[in-house]
């Protein structure tokens, strides 16, 4: 049971934060990220077109023979993702923690862009608690 | 629990065969070229007075009528409803884009498996020859590669591989035929999960 990866994903497919927590997973650069994050987007929303029975939503859960990406869409169109082991039960309690945390310290914080990249002592010490520090 | 599609892509980036059950969304037939000949009969390409002949064809007894209007319900494109091959060339991309991903972020060569969201789960299973097995279920089934993979074992090789009629990697057909149409359809429906 692992939590490799927190990312969150703006309305617009930028990817505004990405931290690791734990080793198993490519050490990937940065622009690489990005990347990955603008594709999972594109992703999220082709898959609830294909649904065979009506409306669906967007891809919840991703899984890979050794972790799985949970997603969650909030109602602003921000992606919450986590990387986790394919076992992890709590991925979605974790998500919606991280997006409580990030309506107390980034949306309510007046120095914080909307849609940029988070850079918020507050919200990485509520992910330090939720998560654990883990490496940088 | 329930199966709804299947379908089987080959190395060349093209659907050759494709088979549902319990669809309610049924895809629009495919556009004349989009899809290769012999992939399923129920999507081909056809004239829209064809399918009207069919339905009135079969609506002659009047036991069945209340049926067939549910059919023909279903069946009606709407606007909203993808062609068969706009859809397969949708399913096609997200797998292959995930399965990129997944190896990109694993830094192994390891495979995708199954993403799911609120109305449907999809599997996949990827063979050495490039052949991609792909279905559709209902969200909450666990995984199916070990039905995609009893696909490849037996009808697949029995009927397509083994199979002088059917021309494999030909690019202009795909691998529907009778033979292997049953036995996936009696494959599929033997399932736990299916009903």
């Amino acid at each position: 049971m692992a939590i490799f990866s927190l990312w969150v994903i703006n309305k617009a497919g930028g990817l505004v934060y990405q931290r690791n927590f734990a080793d198993g997973l490519a050490q990937l650069t940065s622009n690489e990220y990005l990347v990955l994050a603008g594709t999972l987007h594109g992703i999220h929303a082709i898959t609830s077109r294909l649904s065979p029975i009506g409306s669906s939503s967007g891809a919840q859960v991703i899984e890979g023979d050794s972790f799985k990406m949970t997603i969650l869409l909030t109602a602003t169109g921000t992606k919450f993702v986590l990387l986790t082991s394919p076992g992890e039960t709590t991925a979605e309690l974790v998500l919606q923690k991280a997006f409580e945390a990030y309506a107390d310290a980034v949306m309510k914080n007046p120095f914080h862009t909307p849609e940029m990249p988070i850079r918020s002592d507050g919200f990485e010490s509520r992910i330090n608690t939720l998560i654990g520090s883990g490496q940088p | 629990m329930t199966i709804y599609s299947f379908y089987i892509y080959d190395r060349h980036c093209a659907c050759v065969y494709y088979q549902d059950w319990h669809r309610t969304k049924r895809p629009r037939p495919a556009v004349e070229g989009g899809i290769l000949n012999a992939v399923s009969r129920a999507v081909a390409p056809q004239a829209a007075d064809t399918s009207a002949a069919n339905l009135s064809t079969s609506s002659t007894t009047a036991e069945d009528s209340s049926s067939i209007f549910t059919q023909a319900a279903l069946d009606t494109p709407r606007s909203n409803a993808l062609t068969f091959d706009e859809e397969a060339k949708l399913v096609y991309g997200v797998i292959l884009s995930l399965r990129n991903m997944i190896k990109k972020l694993s830094g192994r060569d390891e495979q995708f498996t199954s993403y799911r969201t609120s109305a449907y789960k999809l599997h996949f299973y990827g063979t050495i020859s490039g052949y991609k097995f792909v279905m559709l279920s209902d969200p909450s089934t666990d995984g199916l590669r070990f039905v995609l993979r009893q696909i490849y074992n037996g009808p697949f090789v029995d009927y397509v591989v083994r199979n002088p009629l059917v021309p494999m990697d030909s690019r202009e057909q795909g691998v529907d035929n009778d033979y292997f149409r049953a036995s996936v359809d009696r494959l599929v429906r033997g399932l736990v999960v299916f009903d």
